[in-house]
């Protein structure tokens, strides 16, 4: 089968900034992507790419066989592709449970009955039922980005994206989201995650990406980028951060 | 989140005055005091302070209904403006921008008699050039014309507000919308107009109090308003102190009841959270 995201040559232009310089990526059903680097080197860029939250220049993007074209397809593909921010994002105004609900009730027509049961059982999966009827202001970070997650799901999407999903939280909630995002990868969803968390790129991801420069700069399985790295660059990013 | 935090502490200081509510409310002692003011007058010396009140009064009606009719013209215009002038389109971007610098750069009685003398005879020369029956005919409908004065001119100023309003809330809400696949309307429906309005409550209801007093200047237009029927009952009986202070005490009843109002939505509002 074709890869699910098959990213060609894509190039991306801040003004004079040329934030990706022909980036091609071709991700598989079910792998886990983790892509680290310094900051300004475009990944979360090229992330945002992959549901057109940033329109890019030159080059392609297919996703699960559509290409990223017209409004609708943009559309379609979104439906497709959960995105989790670092900021979280939650809808400040409505409840946990309206936050879940609202897409599925808008875009996927669900009735309010299934749409609440999916929170429901997302809720419990993400490890908070009891915050259902909670105001995002409510919760520490770690549980809004669980919620986020949650929200993210309930549209059943066939990829996750995550933009460092864990750089705006106190280190003892990390972990919280760490390990929901471990058992998705274990679900055998497929995700591309923005992360320096080492630890989650050794124990769930297929491959490990070090972008630098708007460019690919090496490609390996995690424990092989992280322990025998063969570009310099590699190396010298690895050894400023672990 | 951090964002509400911030809204909090802002709307903060502006309604520590209407919050520190109990004994001691300065807004509600004005308010007694200005009723307790006209009643003093029309009892103690019903004529002449019984009389403007009973010659004034249709015009009592005349001023409220063309404040709120505008009022709710101007939400909805102003919102429209406002999505034109945040819009990437540059042809409704421009259109809009255009739109609210010519408004804000003529005086509201100017736009008035623009539209009450000047605008139906426009109507009626094209009509004479098209050879338009109906058009030739045009007779501008005063209160209808004041309306669509103070509408045109109010949306202008309205539009601002709504776009610092929703300016004022973060991208990333639009993003985490349109990830989901919601449209761009959508995302403004659901997500960001409804933070949005509890930002700009306190700016839109000084608005509505602008255009209460600022519906005077309809009275110069041939709409019979409290304030040109002062003038009216002024110009039979020539008692001028008495007259316009009679006028004055009834605007100021309804500003400082209209203020309390916007007071209470705003606590509301805010309560929800």
């Amino acid at each position: 089968m074709a890869p699910i995201i098959q990213i060609k040559n894509v190039h991306k232009r801040f003004g004079s900034v040329h934030a990706l310089r022909g980036v091609s990526l071709d991700v598989e059903r079910g792998e886990v992507v983790v892509i680290i680097g310094p900051s300004g080197s475009g990944k979360s860029t090229l992330l945002r790419c992959i549901n057109r939250l940033e329109e890019f220049n030159e080059g392609s993007i297919v996703v699960d066989g559509i290409p990223l074209d017209t409004a609708e397809n943009i559309n379609a593909v979104r439906t497709e592709v959960g995105m989790v921010f670092q900021q979280f994002n939650l809808f400040p105004h409505l409840s946990v449970m309206d936050n879940i609900t609202l897409a599925q009730r808008i875009i996927r027509k669900r009735d309010k009955a299934e749409a609440d049961e999916i929170a429901i059982q997302l809720l419990n999966k993400v490890g908070i039922p009891e915050k259902a009827k909670a105001l995002p202001g409510q919760l520490s970070g770690g549980q809004q980005q669980r919620v986020a997650i949650a929200r993210a799901l309930a549209m059943n999407p066939k990829i996750m994206l995550f933009d460092e999903p864990t750089s705006a939280l106190d280190p003892e909630m990390i972990q919280e989201v760490l390990d929901v995002m471990m058992n998705l990868a274990q679900e055998g969803m497929t995700m591309v995650v923005v992360s320096h968390e080492m630890g989650f790129a050794r124990a769930a991801a297929n491959r490990a990406i070090l972008m630098d420069s708007g460019q690919i700069v090496e490609e390996a399985p995690p424990n092989v980028l992280f322990t025998n790295p063969t570009q310099e660059r590699t190396k010298e990013f690895l050894s400023r951060v672990l | 989140m951090d964002l509400q935090e911030k809204k909090k502490t802002e709307t903060a200081p502006a309604s520590a005055g209407a919050d520190s509510k109990g004994y001691f409310d300065p807004w509600w002692w004005l308010v007694f005091a200005v009723i307790g003011m006209i009643i003093l007058l029309i009892t103690t010396r019903p004529d002449p302070f019984m009389r403007i009140l009973l010659f004034v009064r249709d015009g009592i009606g005349v001023t409220i209904q063309t404040t709120i009719i505008s009022f709710f013209l101007v939400l909805i215009v102003g919102l429209i403006a406002a999505l034109g002038r945040i819009s990437r389109s540059r042809i409704l971007s421009g259109i809009a921008t255009v739109y609210v610098e010519i408004v804000r750069g003529i005086p509201l009685l100017v736009q008035l008699l623009f539209w009450y003398f000047a605008f139906p005879s426009v109507i009626q020369g094209i009509g004479s050039a098209l050879n338009i029956e109906a058009l030739k005919n045009y007779l501008a409908n005063p209160v209808g014309m004041a309306i669509l004065g103070i509408t045109f001119c109010y949306a202008a100023y309205m539009s601002e507000i709504y776009r610092a309003g929703i300016q004022s809330i973060s991208k990333g809400q639009m993003e985490a919308a349109r990830s989901l696949g919601m449209s761009y309307v959508q995302a403004m429906r659901y997500v960001i107009l409804p933070q949005a309005v509890r930002v700009i409550l306190p700016p839109v209801g000084n608005e509505f109090i602008s255009i209460l007093k600022d519906s005077s200047l309809v009275s110069v237009v041939a709409v019979a308003d409290m304030t040109r029927r002062g003038r009216e009952f002024m110009a039979a009986n020539f008692i001028p102190v008495e007259t316009w202070s009679m006028i004055a005490l009834l605007y100021l009843v309804m500003t400082l009841l209209a203020a309390r109002l916007v007071t209470f939505i705003e606590r509301k509002s805010r309560l929800e959270r």
